[in-house]
């Protein structure tokens, strides 16, 4: 699976995501108790602010040293006893991966979660070449198993789905005769997925954090699937975006305890897992064989850029679990593996305007996202950034709206002009008007008295109020 | 044994021309951080405090918590063991178990009670995977105990495989009161002095806090899924 | 206290009783109310579509308009939000750079002016009726204007306050979205009075004429019994 999901146009996406009544029920409900979650996992701290503070000068302090730190965590890597491979494309990435693959004569592969490896579509590219693969996070596990049906959340990635659904899925594929309860759901996924692991020849996995120092990279889960995929099988992969690292184990446990008070408002997850290189000598269980791969694929196009903040992200979901817009629309409208506020953002830059210009103007700008970053990306300016980017580099805005800020920009700067524009008002929207309000506008009108009423303009605007009442006293 | 590196210049160099200036290959040193929040959480609760915390935290994330001392340890640990149904039981090879009296728990008491028991063992290859798996309780130590969130630190090596604490379907950690530090910070402190000071950082540190589970459907939580399904503090008095 | 209205357009256009209110009500607490003529729109709905340099143009008219203002006033947290933006906007801009910065000083949303630089909590109203309070986006979290409005509505006699529910969330105004994203507005807005109605409210109050217009054209096209109002006509009431 590609960055890009489904086919179908943004405005169709939306409406199939508005029509979707159970997605908007969970999705509410998700974003309701995530929120509170959230919200009191982070002000127990008391210090909140000063927690964001020190995410943000870590993240950007990694970016702005970005080659220095991938290199001191390659070597480190190396020195370990593990292989290293920097992939500049999705191509290169998924070529190495292959190359091992094929080198091993491995037939299965386990994966724990991994967004990165969504982004390049590894799956894909293995099973092409003859490999199984087997999603072992409980809800990657449910999509899979439901032919691929792709994530809406980047850390519940079957949220749109209910249990009726994920039962049904199970039965058919899975041969599952028990009932809708999650608890039975869950023990049939553990049954299956145990043999998996314990026959797979590769774990896959991506990762939350790489630490340059030591050459260790940090897995944070609640399942305990990244710890089986990386005890059993004899060989590992793991693919990190290239920016996923911090330069010691101290900023790690600062980075990972503001991602999961953000992302599930608890202090610690159940796992988190910190691997430093292949087994060592003598070990029984870890893999015998490591592979790093460092993806670019988009991302130093990023760097340098107005849009670096971006890259600060640590995919904890808290601004698409506050969002006003993804909580009608759910994930798959977004038509990218990114979905959200930082999906908006991203995608854009991961995959093109041509596929998501859209994106940027799916946010009112209310900075709910800007609002919880805990790493304090600015995603509503980032979003705003966007639109000024269409309108004025790709020039992408539609003409018609060009032509009314072209108005704008008249009006605006002409009292004058501005003055007689909202004096003819009242007569102009004349037509129009029963009463004192619209209900079928005209132009632009249109789309909003579809929904709503629009006021008619005052017959006597403010400002000549003020005027009278100057003129004939305090009295109006 | 030393890995390889591919493809590393053209990569960098693309970053640092991104970044507008030459590659950066030395020269960067700790940075001085302005915000240090970390620091303060708990700096000064006792230890009897932090077991508490613990305790109190230990409520939050579906687990026991046990207090002991050393001579009714292997008492505690019998009875917990009891209460998850039994054997079979894995365990690391440490000698901190005879330390602290268990050898005879372990060795005798246990065997002869027909509870079965397997001591991790390298040399005995894929064998101790299979005793993992289908053991129901699995026993490891606690190197560092993080007070605000529950967590036990474990290290892996020849002699304590990381599947002790994963493949069996309960799992016991013992904990040392001496390990009970505030939070993650101190933690991640000392394994970044370890390193330091010359020694190798183990290839597994686990931070695990509590029995392993999911929300994955419809947001109902679910604890057990591919780790443990319950799990045991036992805190030891040993200060 | 001399105090220059920035009125907002749509103030001027659609909402003149906030307009007169503001004034009026400002006026009782002292302070000497004026109006400049050549005050246009701040800029906003050029600037949130993309439009920078359009708004650009809009924003320098405003910086002239209030070059001599000792406060800035305005019954509209957004547009107050737009002022505090200019400085960004101009940034590295020699001439209007230092402009904006002195305008985004003096410049305050209404209730924040009255807590804040009046430091008057209680301004004497009464309004008898049940209502509830809608904290707009950019007023609350972009300029930061949270607990004025609170305090003051606190102080109405008569006044019977329940808080709304999802009171944090969009009412999916967002300017150009209403009509760029109608489909999702109307989901947006419809929750937003959903939630109105929940309260029992019989008024709705506001301090931003653009999210009233939004839930109040939408409250009066389901035909709910629930008035909108600007909270400059409520603190204005006796």
């Amino acid at each position: 699976m590609a960055m890009k999901i489904g086919t179908d146009h943004f405005k169709e996406r939306v409406e199939h995501g508005i029509n979707d009544s159970f997605m908007r029920g969970a999705v509410a409900g998700a974003q309701n108790s995530m929120g509170v979650r959230r919200q009191t996992a982070t002000e127990e701290l008391g210090n909140w602010e000063e927690w964001r503070s020190h995410g943000e000068e870590i993240r950007q302090h990694v970016l702005a040293n970005l080659d220095y730190y991938l290199e001191q965590l390659s070597e480190n890597v190396a020195k370990r006893g593990g292989h290293v491979f920097f992939a500049q494309t999705a191509e290169q990435a998924n070529d190495y991966i292959k190359g091992v693959v094929t080198k091993k004569n491995a037939k299965k592969v386990v994966k724990a979660k991994s967004m990165v490896t969504e982004e390049i579509s590894l799956n894909k590219t293995l099973e092409e070449a003859g490999c199984s693969v087997v999603e072992t996070d409980l809800g990657e596990y449910i999509l899979q198993v439901d032919d691929h049906d792709p994530p809406s959340h980047i850390v519940v990635p079957a949220l749109h789905k209910n249990k009726e659904q994920i039962r049904d899925v199970f039965t058919k594929k899975l041969g599952y005769q028990k009932t809708e309860k999650p608890e039975e759901l869950a023990w049939h996924a553990r049954e299956m997925l145990r043999q998996e692991y314990l026959t797979a020849d590769i774990g896959i996995t991506g990762c939350n954090f790489a630490v340059a120092e030591t050459g260790s990279f940090s897995l944070v889960t609640n399942e305990g699937n990244a710890d089986l995929v990386t005890s059993l099988p004899k060989t590992q992969i793991t693919v990190m975006g290239m920016e996923r690292l911090v330069p010691t184990f101290e900023e790690m446990e600062v980075l990972v305890s503001l991602l999961t008070r953000s992302a599930v408002g608890q202090k610690l997850t159940s796992y988190i897992t910190v691997l430093t290189g292949p087994r060592e000598e003598h070990d029984v269980d870890g893999p015998e064989e490591f592979h790093l791969v460092i993806v670019d694929n988009g991302r130093s196009k990023i760097l340098g850029g107005e849009f670096q903040s971006v890259l600060q992200c640590i995919r904890c979901a808290a601004c698409i679990n506050v969002c006003p817009v993804y909580r009608h629309v759910g994930g798959h409208s977004y038509g990218s593996i990114y979905s959200g506020p930082i999906g908006a953002v991203l995608s854009p830059l991961l995959g093109g305007y041509d596929e998501y210009k859209e994106l940027p103007y799916a946010s009112t700008l209310c900075g709910a996202c800007t609002d919880v970053c805990p790493v304090k990306i600015p995603l509503h300016q980032l979003l705003h950034k966007h639109r000024q980017v269409i309108v004025e580099q790709e020039g992408k805005a539609p003409i018609s709206e060009k032509l009314v800020m072209k108005a704008y920009g008249l009006g605006a700067a002409s009292p004058m002009l501005y003055k007689l524009g909202t004096k003819i008002a009242p007569a102009a929207m004349n037509p129009f008007t029963v009463g004192d309000r619209i209900s079928k506008g005209p132009g632009p009108l249109k789309a909003w008295t579809e929904i709503r009423e629009f006021p008619a303009p005052n017959k006597e605007r403010f400002r000549d109020w003020f005027k009278n009442r100057e003129k004939g006293g305090k009295e109006s | 044994m030393t890995g390889t590196i591919h493809n590393r210049e053209t990569f960098l160099s693309q970053i640092a021309s991104s970044l507008g200036r030459s590659r950066l290959s030395s020269g960067v040193t700790d940075p001085e951080w302005k915000h240090r929040p970390q620091d303060q959480v708990l700096q000064d609760a006792t230890p009897d405090e932090l077991v508490d915390i613990l305790k109190t935290q230990c409520l939050k994330i579906h687990t026991s918590l046990v207090i002991t001392d050393a001579k009714k340890l292997p008492e505690t640990l019998h009875e917990v063991v009891a209460n998850y149904g039994g054997g079979p039981i894995v365990t690391w090879k440490d000698e901190r178990f005879s330390k602290w009296g268990l050898e005879p728990l372990m060795k005798k008491e246990w065997p002869s009670q027909k509870l079965e028991v397997y001591e991790w063992d390298h040399t005995k290859g894929a064998e101790n995977i299979r005793q993992a798996e289908k053991a129901n309780v699995g026993i490891t130590i606690s190197e560092m105990t993080l007070a605000e969130s529950g967590t036990v630190v474990l290290f892996s090596d020849k002699d304590k495989g990381r599947t002790v604490s994963f493949l069996p379907a309960t799992y016991i950690a013992l904990v040392p009161k001496s390990t009970i530090v505030p939070r993650i910070t101190q933690a991640a402190r000392k394994l970044r002095e370890l390193h330091h000071s010359g020694k190798q950082v183990a290839s597994c540190v686990n931070f695990i806090t509590g029995p392993s589970n999911s929300a994955d459907i419809e947001l109902n939580l679910v604890v057990g899924v591919h780790g443990p399904v319950k799990a045991t503090y036992i805190v030891i008095d040993d200060l | 206290m001399k105090v220059t209205l920035f009125a907002t357009c749509l103030v001027d256009l659609f909402q003149s009783s906030a307009g007169k209110a503001t004034v009026e009500l400002l006026e009782r607490l002292g302070c000497e109310v004026d109006f400049p003529e050549s005050q246009v729109c701040c800029g906003q709905p050029a600037f949130n579509s993309g439009y920078v340099k359009e708004a650009k143009v809009a924003m320098k008219s405003m910086i002239d308009t209030f070059l001599n203002a000792e406060y800035v006033v305005s019954p509209s947290g957004s547009c107050i939000t737009m002022f505090h933006e200019y400085p960004h906007v101009f940034q590295g801009d020699p001439v209007w750079e230092p402009k904006a910065k002195k305008l985004a000083e003096k410049s305050y949303e209404l209730t924040q002016f009255i807590v804040d630089v009046l430091k008057i909590e209680d301004v004497g109203a009464r309004f008898e009726g049940k209502v509830t309070y809608h904290t707009s986006c950019h007023m609350t979290r972009l300029l930061g204007v949270k607990k004025a409005p609170m305090i003051l509505l606190s102080n109405v006699k008569g006044l019977e306050f329940t808080e709304l529910p999802g009171k944090e969330q969009c009412c999916g105004f967002g300017g150009t979205f209403a009509v760029k994203m109608a489909q999702i507005s109307e989901q947006m807005v419809d929750e937003k009075v959903q939630h109105v109605e929940e309260t029992g409210a019989e008024y709705l109050i506001g301090a931003d004429a653009a999210c009233l217009m939004n839930i109040g054209g939408r409250i009066e096209r389901l035909g709910k019994p629930i008035k909108v109002l600007h909270i400059a006509e409520v603190l204005n009431s006796r």
